[in-house]
């Protein structure tokens, strides 16, 4: 007559998560109360605060695992290792900076209320999860609420039907991601009798898989999962469109937060649970990868609309974050973490620079809307040249050292050509955003007004410059931390 | 001794930079005088340098000014070597060039660029004894190309017209083409001995391959072909004649065409290892000597005749060397320097006259009117026609006498071109100076005039020095002799028995028969004609076709090379790849983006394949 | 050994004079002063860093002002500075063109932003000849790009975008395969020495290889450089690059950049993988060889002069390709002497070119006629600077042509006899070009023209001074580079190079 066990909880490590479930809760309880509607001041408070607590939490975790090791808690299910705080940090610093462009936008569109930071906080604490999930069953999870959340965000914006029809698609092609991410769990538990990603490490390095086809299409079905969510070719096509159609503060926190979260637990999968199949998926993610790069460098020569032309940009870049998983080893593994560490602000800060420009209706994302904004604006134009130049990976931008990590990691596990073909699509990507920066400075425009810039997207577009200029001249503390966070990685 | 070679050789360089350094401010009066004073002042010291090393046991010196460049194994200075060679080159062309810096004082008088003029002639003077007096190939090759572009200016003097322009080009380009020849001749002799230096080349010569030795000389010949005018390089001086005549005369007769000349005998112990080079060079010579000649008969331009005369005289030069008579050429060259000087001066003095009129159909009778220019003249044409006893009988019977003894069809071209010779030349003093007066519209009427002091003095002593020329080299005057001179220093030739004494006189005779032969046939043709068809062929003044024929081979398939180059290759063939890929990618961009149809379910559908795909790789990858 | 400050303070300043230069930007000329400054305080500096440098340093080799710092060790990232007789030449020269380029070609459209970029550039041109590292090196090679781009497109001409991104782009892949190679490099050292990750040269040198490696690595190392140097047949971007760039860009792109290729390619492919030479020699002497010809033989036909120059830019980087790659030390050191008098002579060029531009408003040689007339001071040193680039004896170009040359026939004959025919063809394009140029009748506008004022005389007497100079004097440059090229040839001996 044995009541339920409950399993012993380390509450440090699922604190993340809970202050933004309680944000997140307490905005919906008081804008729900408040018969007059909270104000947007309110609400960007509100997740700020949160984003800082976050923050000030994750400083004590990484004590925490720094003197006691990883650890996991909640029957396993959690775990608490260095990855998962930088993990948590990137998320937390995404939130923040995507609300206070959103604030901005918000005010611009006349949008009254808190329902943005309430569903923003939301599917970012699905995204918490995620980074700090050891099982399969709690990384469904984590996707879950992190996706339910999107799809509202995708569809948030009333005035433009793009947007509603951009979130319908999300959320069919999500909802079929995810049937396949759980099949995919479900086929894996059977196979090796577990869905705990240190029991399947564990099962797989005693055992012997006579018939590994069940494990296979296991994994598969997982990596396609991922794939989706990280916009891989083929399972990419959704990307252009909805980020095309969502408010373009939202397609900032998707391109950001959203691969954060999925490329923890697509690193934690694979290399921590599948490590020793790496002979296995290597090979898929090899096409893949290559595959993601190309799509993602063409296709964007011929866009016009940036939000699209930043997509493709975005596939591309995934393509690089990819390498990391592929080379399978600790070094590749803090790449992909500090690629996506220094990613997430720039092109945060783009989509700022973006959704100013985009202007009342956020409908002006034509390329010929940029003719001369550094003639008109030379701060704006200069910052956004930078955001590019970083995203091109020149020289002296973080962008260099993110792809410099990446590849270095693919060479040293002897992919040497596949990093090769990577490079050059960078180099084909240099065209559009190239391309892109010179409009900025073209002299030839026509009564073009200058673009309003609010003081939070400012900060914003101001971090996202700081962060690729200071790590651009000085990468070494950034890249020695997501290095030692990877030592601490896996229980 | 060694500073007195220094300063023989910086004497011009001094009046160049001193006319340089005080840019407008001089007067034409000042620059001429300095110009010609530093010249002269180097003719003297030449003199003294001479009769010191008259006194030398030694007479091979060498004067270390600096060190130039020197990498690995390679060490080149810039020295001097004094030697008769050297030395006798010195007193010549100083000699000759202080004469006709003189003379250019007067004939230059008022020209817009006169100072540009001195400054020109002085630094070609120095890189003229900075060829001669080197003591190692490269820094020759530095005289010989300063030489070169000297002479590129000069030509190109008149550089608003068109055909002075090209002139000058052309001049530069063929001289080029043979500059290969001496930098592939300094590769291959470095490489063989690892030294540019003469007295090492030439310590080391013997050990040269038979093969090494004979491509040298080859390359050699090629060099000396383009800077003395030799075929097939020799079309470019008839056309340098576009330079101001006191210019044809310095350059373009006296000094720097002979360049090619000294460059063989400097290197003649080279050309003593390689038979087969030597013989190269004979028939090179002796060819180039007639073809110049017949083309000289038919020319209407009094400077052209004399350049072509000019090629055909250096022809005898190369001549000479090539049947090893090393000493001979020398001596040719400098009596040549006399009587072509006298020639060229005079026939600059009678252009002058004419207010520029170079065509021989349009002078005539003008014996009367220049009192001077026509005796100089008479005797410069007698000089070079082989007339007994000027300058030109020894030398060219010097030449004539040793080809016979090494090759005896050579030596017939060589008399034919003796007579073709004395024919020419005969028809140019007739035309000139005898018969009807032609020249009145050019003149406005009035009578010519004599030139000015300055232009005739060179005359009068160029006539004086045709004259005595010859006795710097009697063939009876042993132990004073020119050749005993020079042959320390020249290379060794295989000896052959030397014709006897009453042989000699024979040859002499012979040579005099054509000269006289020449002479008559010219004067009972062209007493009372101007032109004539018969005797004036198309072909020959066209010069062989030789132009249209380097024009047709080579001038204009490059140029449509080129702009076929410039015009397709480049921008549709190899940046056209480039470009290519460019839009293949940009092609490929547009047919990626179909698959952005925009319609849910061929997303889905995209992601199922992807799926299957793995599938079966995975199936595949199971068994 | 001499402290490496000097080094970082030559990398520095023109950083300061651009900072300096942007805060001022409110006052018309006062950046175009503040960057005159700094430019001859940087040529300053670098001549007393040649004066200083001393070839033989205990167990540095020929490395002199030499220090190491790492900056981060996971990433391998050093900043490791050092400087030998090759770089030396090259540390001058990118002072010297900067000077040239500031006052031969100011423009005073947006002038700050124009100084900005040229010092920004002269920076990182400094920092990747004195690096001493290879990653640093391609770090800084990259970052040439993009005040070169903004240059190209921001003050060029008609088809200034084109230009700047087929620059941009074409370089950025050529270097793509550059930075792979490098990354391989580092990780192959990394695995045998079980050490750091390290990308140091020294440390590099040392790494073995096989020969198959070894091929590859060069032949990535090689795309990047000859992209840059231009090398046939990857030169394509470089006729409309010159073309459309403003003056001062065209100098600092032919005069400068250019050399970033043949420098690397001297320093880094031949220096880090010798084993590669025996089998590649064959290969990059025709390359090279046809450079020669083929750019001298469009040379001739086409009708603008920049074009002109870069092709006549094509043919001179051949020779120097020839001479870094022929293996004789006669030809290296060649070599090294025409990297620094090519870039005088291109440097003239493009100024005398720009001169005219702005009297004629026009590049193309039909326009112009019998300049001579008007302008004989133009045309006097046009023909110095002419004949330089023909290679007449006495004048700077000839004794590093000649170098080339002589030593590429002791070991490659063949070849050397083809180059020589460039030495003729060198003259016929040159001289057809100046008959056109300034030979005839100037009528019209050409007649009018001003010949050269005050101001443009003195920026043209550096450049004649040192083509006379180095053309009778070479002895003390020569001097410096030896020692550092016997280095290399010492490392580079096994693959057959001769001494």
């Amino acid at each position: 007559m044995n009541g339920l066990v409950i399993p012993s909880i380390h509450y440090l490590a699922i604190l993340p998560v809970l202050i933004f479930f309680g944000a997140s809760l307490l905005l919906l309880v008081v804008s729900a109360l408040v018969d007059t509607k909270v104000t947007i001041y309110f609400a960007t408070a509100i997740t700020s605060l949160t984003a800082v607590a976050t923050v000030v939490v994750a400083f004590f975790q990484w004590s925490y695992v720094a003197n006691h090791g990883a650890s996991t808690t909640v029957a396993h299910a959690v775990v608490l290792d260095g990855f998962a705080v930088v993990g948590t940090v990137v998320v937390a610093v995404g939130v923040l900076l995507s609300s206070l462009v959103a604030h901005d936008w918000a005010k611009r569109e006349r949008i009254a209320g808190a329902d943005f930071h309430i569903l923003a906080l939301a599917s970012s604490a699905g995204a918490l999860l995620m980074v700090s999930a050891n099982d399969l069953i709690v990384i469904f999870l984590g996707l879950e609420i992190l996706s339910i959340g999107l799809y509202v965000l995708v569809g948030f914006d009333r005035h433009r039907v793009t947007s509603a029809e951009a979130s319908l698609k999300y959320f069919l092609l999500g909802g079929f991601a995810s049937a396949i991410f759980i099949y995919g769990a479900a086929l894996v538990y059977g196979a090796t009798g577990s869905t705990n990603l240190g029991s399947i490490a564990y099962f797989l390095s005693n055992n012997v898989v006579l018939h590994p086809g069940l494990l296979y299409a296991g994994g598969a079905l997982l990596l396609i999962g991922f794939a989706f969510k990280v916009a891989a070719v083929p399972f990419h096509l959704w990307s252009p469109d909805v980020y095309e159609g969502a408010p373009t503060p939202v397609t900032g926190f998707m391109a950001s937060v959203v691969k954060v979260g999925a490329f923890a637990a697509l690193l934690r999968v694979l290399i921590s649970a599948l490590g020793t199949q790496l002979d296995t998926w290597r090979p898929i993610l090899f096409v893949m990868i290559i595959a993601t790069c190309i799509v993602g460098a063409v296709v964007a020569l011929v866009q016009r609309n940036v939000k699209r032309l930043l997509a493709y940009s975005s596939i591309n870049q995934a393509g690089f974050m990819l390498l990391g998983v592929w080379s399978g080893s600790a070094r590749g593994v803090a790449a992909t973490l500090f690629y996506v560490l220094s990613y997430a602000p720039v092109v945060i800060a783009t989509f700022a620079v973006v959704t100013l420009v985009g202007g009342r209706g956020d409908e002006l994302h034509s390329i010929d809307h940029y003719r001369g904004l550094a003639r008109r604006q030379p701060w704006l134009g200069g910052a956004l040249t930078v955001l590019l130049l970083s995203q091109l990976g020149a020289p002296l931008t973080v962008g260099f050292y993110a792809k410099y990590t990446v590849l270095a990691a693919t060479i040293d596990s002897g992919g040497g050509a596949l990093a090769l073909v990577a490079i050059i699509t960078a180099a084909i990507a240099a065209y559009f955003y190239l391309r892109w920066a010179m409009w900025l400075y073209a002299d030839d425009d026509v009564e073009a007004t200058r673009v309003a810039v609010p003081t939070s997207t400012g900060v914003v577009i101001g971090v996202g410059v700081i962060v690729a200029i200071l790590f651009g001249l000085w990468p070494g503390p950034l890249v020695a931390w997501c290095q030692h966070a990877t030592l601490l990685f896996l229980p | 001794m060694a500073h007195v070679a220094t300063l023989i050789l910086l004497m011009p360089l001094v009046g160049y930079l001193f006319v340089l350094a005080n840019g407008k401010g001089l007067s034409e009066r000042a620059i001429g005088v300095v110009a010609t004073g530093v010249v002269a002042l180097s003719f003297v010291l030449t003199v003294v340098a001479f009769f010191l090393l008259l006194g030398h046991s030694d007479r091979e010196m060498t004067v270390h000014l600096f060190n130039w460049i020197s990498v690995g194994s390679l060490h080149v200075n810039a020295a001097l070597l004094v030697d008769p060679l050297s030395i006798t080159m010195c007193l010549f062309v100083t000699g000759i060039s202080a004469l006709i810096h003189l003379y250019s004082i007067g004939y230059m008088k008022g020209e817009k660029d006169f100072r540009k003029f001195f400054l020109y002639l002085n630094l070609f003077v120095f890189s003229m004894l900075l060829l001669v007096l080197a003591n190692n190939l490269l820094v020759t090759f530095v005289g010989w190309e300063g030489v070169g572009v000297c002479s590129y200016w000069l030509v190109s003097y008149y550089f608003d017209r068109d055909s002075a322009a090209s002139a000058g080009k052309k001049a530069f380009l063929y001289n080029r083409v043979g500059d290969i020849g001496l930098l592939i001749a300094m590769f291959l002799l470095f490489h063989a001995t690892h030294t540019l230096n003469y007295l090492g080349i030439f310590h080391a010569a013997g050990t040269l391959s038979p093969t090494v030795a004979t491509l040298t000389v080859l390359a050699l010949l090629l060099a000396a072909t383009g800077k003395s005018a030799q075929i097939p390089l020799f079309n470019w001086l008839p056309d340098a004649m576009e330079g101001p005549t006191p210019v044809s005369a310095l350059i373009h007769a006296a000094t720097m065409v002979t360049a090619g000349v000294f460059l063989l005998v400097r290197m003649s112990p080279v050309l003593a290892m390689s038979p087969d080079g030597r013989a190269t060079i004979a028939v090179i010579g002796g060819v180039t000597a007639f073809v110049a000649a017949t083309i000289a008969t038919s020319q209407k331009d009094i400077k052209k005749v004399l350049a072509f005369s000019t090629v055909s005289q250096i022809g005898y030069m190369v001549l000479a060397v090539g049947v090893g008579a090393y000493s001979a050429a020398i001596f040719l060259m400098i009596a040549h320097a006399f009587f072509k000087a006298l020639l060229f001066l005079g026939s600059g003095s009678v252009i002058h006259s004419l207010n520029g009129e170079q065509d021989m159909r349009k002078m005539g009778g003008l014996a009367k009117y220049l009192p001077l220019t026509f005796p100089t003249f008479l005797i410069g044409w007698l000089t070079i026609s082989g007339i007994p006893p000027f300058a030109g009988f020894f030398a060219k019977g010097d030449v004539l006498t040793n080809v016979f003894e090494h090759n005896k069809p050579l030596w017939v071209l060589g008399i034919v071109t003796a007579i073709l010779t004395a024919y020419y030349m005969s028809r140019l003093f007739v035309l000139t100076f005898r018969g009807t007066e032609r020249f009145r519209e050019d003149t406005h009427g009035h009578d010519p005039h004599e030139s000015p002091w300055v232009m005739t003095l060179p005359l009068v002593v160029l006539a004086v020095l045709s004259i005595l020329g010859g006795l710097i080299n009697l063939p009876w005057a042993h132990g004073r002799s020119l050749a005993e001179f020079l042959n320390p220093v020249l290379g060794y030739v295989p000896h052959v028995a030397a014709a006897s004494t009453a042989a000699q006189w024979g040859l002499a005779a012979v040579d005099v028969a054509a000269a006289v032969f020449g002479l008559l046939a010219a004067f009972s043709i062209w007493r009372n004609i101007t032109e004539s068809s018969r005797y004036e062929s198309s072909f020959l003044e066209h010069v062989w076709h030789w132009d249209d024929f380097y024009d047709a081979t080579i001038g204009r398939p490059l140029t449509e090379v080129a702009v076929f180059s410039d015009e397709v290759i480049e921008p549709k063939v190899i940046d056209g790849a480039v470009t290519g890929i460019a839009v293949a990618t940009r092609n490929s961009a547009e047919g990626l983006r179909k698959l952005q149809s925009g319609f849910a379910r061929q997303y889905a559908l995209a992601m199922v394949l992807g799926f299957a795909v793995i599938i079966v790789y995975l199936v595949a990858r199971v068994h | 050994m001499h402290s490496s400050i000097y080094l970082t303070v030559l990398i520095v300043v023109p950083l300061l004079g651009a900072l300096i230069a942007a805060l001022v930007q409110k006052t018309p000329g006062l950046s175009y002063v503040v960057a005159v400054v700094t430019s001859c305080v940087e040529l300053a500096l670098a001549l007393v860093v040649a004066v200083l440098y001393s070839p033989h340093v205990k167990g540095a080799g020929t490395w002199d002002f030499m220090s190491r710092h790492v900056l981060s060790a996971p990433l391998g990232l050093a900043y490791d500075v050092g400087l030998d007789g090759i770089s030396l030449l090259m540390m001058v020269l990118t002072a010297l063109v900067l000077v040239l380029a500031l006052f031969g070609a100011r423009d005073r459209r947006q002038e700050a932003a124009f100084v900005g970029w040229l010092l920004l550039l002269t920076s990182f041109t400094m920092a990747s000849f004195l690096s001493h590292d290879v990653l640093e090196f391609f770090i800084f090679f990259e970052l040439t790009l993009v005040p070169s781009y903004f240059l190209i497109s921001g003050w060029g001409g008609a088809q200034r975008s084109r230009a700047a991104l087929k620059f941009f782009i074409y370089t950025f892949t050529g270097s793509a395969f550059l930075f792979i190679g490098i990354l391989y490099l580092g990780f192959l050292n990394q695995h045998q020495t079980q050490g750091a990750l390290t990308f140091s040269y020294s440390a590099l040198q040392g790494a073995s290889m096989t020969h198959g490696t070894a091929v590859w690595l060069f032949l990535a190392f090689a795309v990047a450089f000859a992209v840059k140097s231009p090398i046939f047949p990857f030169h394509t971007w470089s006729p409309i690059t010159y073309a459309e760039a403003p003056t001062a860009g065209s100098i600092e792109l032919s005069a400068l950049l250019a050399k970033l290729g043949s420098y690397g390619l001297l320093r880094f492919a031949v220096g880090l993988f010798p084993l590669a030479l025996a089998t590649l020699r064959p290969l990059i002497l025709t390359l090279a060889v046809i450079s020669i010809l083929y750019g001298s033989l469009v040379a001739c036909a086409t009708p603008d002069l920049k074009r002109l120059v870069a092709y006549s830019s094509l043919a001179q980087m051949g020779f120097i390709t020839l001479g870094i790659i022929t293996g004789s030390k006669i030809a290296m050191v060649g070599a090294v002497l025409l990297m620094f008098n090519h870039g005088v002579i291109t440097a003239g060029f493009f100024l005398i070119i720009g001169f005219l531009e702005k009297r004629r408003g026009s590049y193309q040689i039909k326009d112009m006629k019998g300049l001579q007339g008007p302008a004989p001071v133009f045309a006097a040193i046009f023909t110095v600077v002419m004949l330089a680039s023909i290679g007449l004896p006495g004048l700077s170009g000839f004794v590093s042509e000649y170098l080339i040359l002589i030593g590429t026939f002791g070991t490659h004959a063949w070849w050397g006899a083809a180059a020589t025919l460039g030495v003729v063809a060198a003259a016929a394009y040159l001289l057809w070009a100046y008959q056109r140029v300034f030979q005839g009748k100037a009528t019209g506008a050409n007649a009018e023209i001003a010949d050269a004022n005050a101001k443009e005389r003195w920026v043209l007497v550096p450049v004649v001074v040192l083509i006379v100079a180095l053309g009778v004097f070479p002895h003390p440059v020569l001097d410096r580079i030896s020692p550092s090229v016997n280095q290399l040839i010492h490392h580079v001996a096994p693959a057959g190079v001769k001494k």
